[in-house]
């Protein structure tokens, strides 16, 4: 069955999709948004129920894997010391992100430049700065001005609370003369734009049913909607659709009911993050692009970049009240950031200081940890243990290699039978040698903190949270999928505006990054609309 | 326990008190006292993948009990039945026993918390003291600019 042609179709309803359909809406065009998952009600987030640490190793676990819900599709990541993680539905990964919300710094975008690795990107600092400003109203940023790791930013909101837990983490990086500041944070501490304050509960992992955290659907989305933008939820595309003039003419998807139909588009745009965007554009090739669609680089789906990860834990003598706060948020340290030639490995880490467990957790911790016996010593040791965690994790510039990449598995599938991505990874020897420093340095800071014992899982498997790369941005051709603002070099009216598109990694949380590229190319497109597919 | 999952209630309960007896203090109840069935069952039909785990090591954990005790489990003592466990680990029944017994309310309130739900009271947290930060502010600009 035939809809009537969008002037604008965007696939994918997360962080990037949200912030270009709402960037896009004041143009009064038909905008029309597909995404294969639903809305999250906030009565169906486990943090209203005391079962909540159980459902996040079950139906809201960060792997689509282990989840398995119709809106998921599989990946194989057997060949990957990194899994997966995301999540499909309004908001996208932002459901269960922990909202760390960092900027790259400026010397993020000039790595060749500077440190003679990798690649520059086609835009600078400067260019994405106001865009950094806008997302960080948009979304309700919570922070603290004045940290020496930045050029001066706008941070609209004061931060999140520190508590006895982040003040006993900064205590040992202050007694080491080590950089730390509070975190920005894509959480509301007051109320803000009709969203509650945040609440201390640290389910922010699993959701938020107070909506203080800052995912796409109590942000971008309801604006967007109330603008004139059209999502269609639970709508899988399977291909992108291409005319005789080489230009992209729409979209052929699965709705709700499995039923096949079509979508007409003047624009397509993808946003459906670093697997999700290559795996749809190598599932939609034809005559013209037999390779795949927007493939004639053959970087489609390489360079595939995660952070990798390592969590470094510290046990303390004394309670320090963990389960309180937001998860992922307290401070964070760039000490070790930039690339210093007196080290083994080139570019750096940053550490984000976590919060402590639940009692659940703490014994799934333990257990795991191997520092939780069962039977006649279980009290003893549960007692160590609970409550007396703070950690960080260390999260580690991975620098592309065309070797990490994105294909399509020859048998895995989704529930609607579209073939399912295969990731292909190694830890480089310049990440190994990294985590291996910084999960040094971890050690150091939590005993200045007071730790009495320190437990390290490096690197962490299940923390592919973040990807990246896969359809590089790039003023040529030859060596990038798509232009400075996110148009296809091969298909004029086709563009991409998640993490695929980045060129480095840097070493923070990349979500604010994506969110202030898509609302760069949102204005670009904007700009430009009269010459939107000239050269 | 549910359509798809059953094991012998009697095993189970001891089974929790193997893995998690009472505390010598008395403060925290033996995991099998708690009436942790209907939570039990809840986290199998949440995590599928548990069932033919447990399925297989319940069966294998009754044979193990057979061979040592013609009566079987039921005729164990408490350390010979901790022996048996220790020779058929079971990290699946620790998942679920550690998972089902700190969710239990009389559990929760006696490690000081309240027995709820996080949301939607929250926890307070009083204002931080930054002063720790003026070290940082005067190392000034640590960025490379660019």
């Amino acid at each position: 069955m035939s809809e009537m042609t969008a002037d604008v179709l965007i696939i994918g309803a997360g962080a990037s999709g949200a912030a270009l359909a709402w960037s896009l809406a004041e143009t009064r065009m038909n905008i029309v948004c597909l995404e294969q998952g639903d809305w999250v009600q906030s009565t169906d987030l486990p943090g209203i129920a005391t079962d909540w640490e159980v459902r996040q190793a079950a139906d809201f676990n960060f792997s689509p894997n282990t989840r398995g819900r119709r809106e998921d599709y599989p990946v194989n990541d057997s060949e990957s010391p990194i899994a997966v993680s995301m999540f499909n539905a309004v908001g996208g990964s932002t459901i269960l992100y922990a909202a760390h919300f960092p900027r790259f710094r400026p010397s993020d975008f000039k790595v060749r430049t500077l440190d003679g690795v990798a690649d520059d990107w086609p835009l600078d600092y400067a260019r994405l700065e106001p865009y950094y400003a806008l997302n960080a109203r948009m979304m309700g940023v919570s922070g603290l001005a004045g940290d020496p790791a930045y050029p001066p930013k706008e941070v609209p909101l004061p931060p999140v609370p520190l508590g006895k837990l982040g003040m006993t983490l900064a205590r040992g990086f202050d007694r080491l003369g080590w950089h730390w500041w509070p975190s920005d944070s894509a959480i509301a501490t007051r109320e803000y734009e009709g969203r509650a304050p945040c609440i201390n509960a640290g389910t922010c992992l699993v959701g938020c049913p107070q909506g203080a955290k800052a995912s796409t659907d109590v942000t971008y989305w309801p604006v967007a909607v109330r603008g004139g933008v059209t999502l269609k939820t639970r709508c899988r595309v399977r291909e992108i659709t291409v005319g005789e003039n080489g230009l992209a003419s729409g979209v052929i998807y699965y709705d709700a009911d499995g039923v096949e139909r079509r979508q007409k588009a003047e624009v397509v745009v993808l946003a459906c993050n670093g697997i999700g965007t290559p795996r749809l554009l190598l599932n939609s090739r034809s005559k013209q692009f037999p390779d795949g669609l927007a493939n004639r680089s053959g970087l489609l789906g390489k360079r595939l970049m995660f952070h990798p990860y390592a969590m470094v834990t510290g046990l303390f003598p004394e309670s320090l009240e963990g389960y309180k706060g937001p998860t992922g948020c307290c401070i964070m340290s760039q000490e070790f950031y930039d690339t210093d030639t007196s080290r083994d490995f080139t570019r750096g880490y940053s550490f984000e200081m976590l919060r402590g467990f639940g009692p659940v957790y703490s014994a799934l911790w333990g257990m795991q940890a191997g520092r939780l016996s069962w039977g006649a010593d279980h009290h003893r040791d549960f007692a160590d243990v609970f409550d007396r965690t703070a950690g960080m994790v260390v999260i580690c510039e991975d620098l592309p290699d065309e070797g990490n990449s994105v294909t399509l598995d020859p048998a895995l599938a989704d529930a609607d039978g579209i073939p399912a991505p295969k990731i292909t990874y190694r830890l480089s020897e310049n990440s190994t040698k990294m985590m291996a420093h910084a999960v040094a340095r971890g050690k150091e800071v939590l005993e200045a903190a007071g730790a009495t014992a320190t437990v390290v899982e490096s690197p962490l498997r299940l923390a592919g949270w973040h990807l990246m790369g896969t359809a590089r941005m790039g003023t040529d051709p030859r060596t990038s999928v798509v232009n400075s603002w996110g148009r296809c070099h091969d298909v004029r009216n086709l563009f991409i505006i998640d993490g695929s598109i980045f060129v480095t990694a840097a070493a923070v949380n990349p979500t604010n990054t994506i969110q202030a590229l898509a609302l760069y190319i949102g204005d670009t497109m904007k700009k430009n609309l009269a010459t939107l597919f000239d050269d | 326990m549910t359509e798809d999952f059953s094991v012998d209630q009697q095993l189970l309960e001891t089974l929790l008190d193997v893995v998690i007896p009472p505390s010598a203090d008395g403060r925290l109840p033996g995991a099998g006292t708690l009436g942790l069935t209907d939570t039990i069952a809840r986290t199998v039909r949440q995590m599928p993948m548990l069932r033919p785990v447990l399925e297989y090591g319940f069966s294998a954990l009754a044979e193990l009990a057979t061979r040592r005790n013609a009566g079987g489990w039921a005729a164990l003592t408490p350390a010979e039945r901790a022996d048996v466990f220790a020779e058929f680990f079971l990290p699946a029944f620790l998942f679920l026993a550690y998972s089902s017994y700190y969710q239990a309310p009389r559990v929760v309130e006696a490690l000081g918390l309240e027995a709820r739900a996080p949301h939607p009271k929250g926890y307070p947290m009083d204002e931080d003291d930054l002063m720790l930060l003026d070290a940082v502010r005067r190392r000034g600009k640590m960025y490379r600019g660019c």
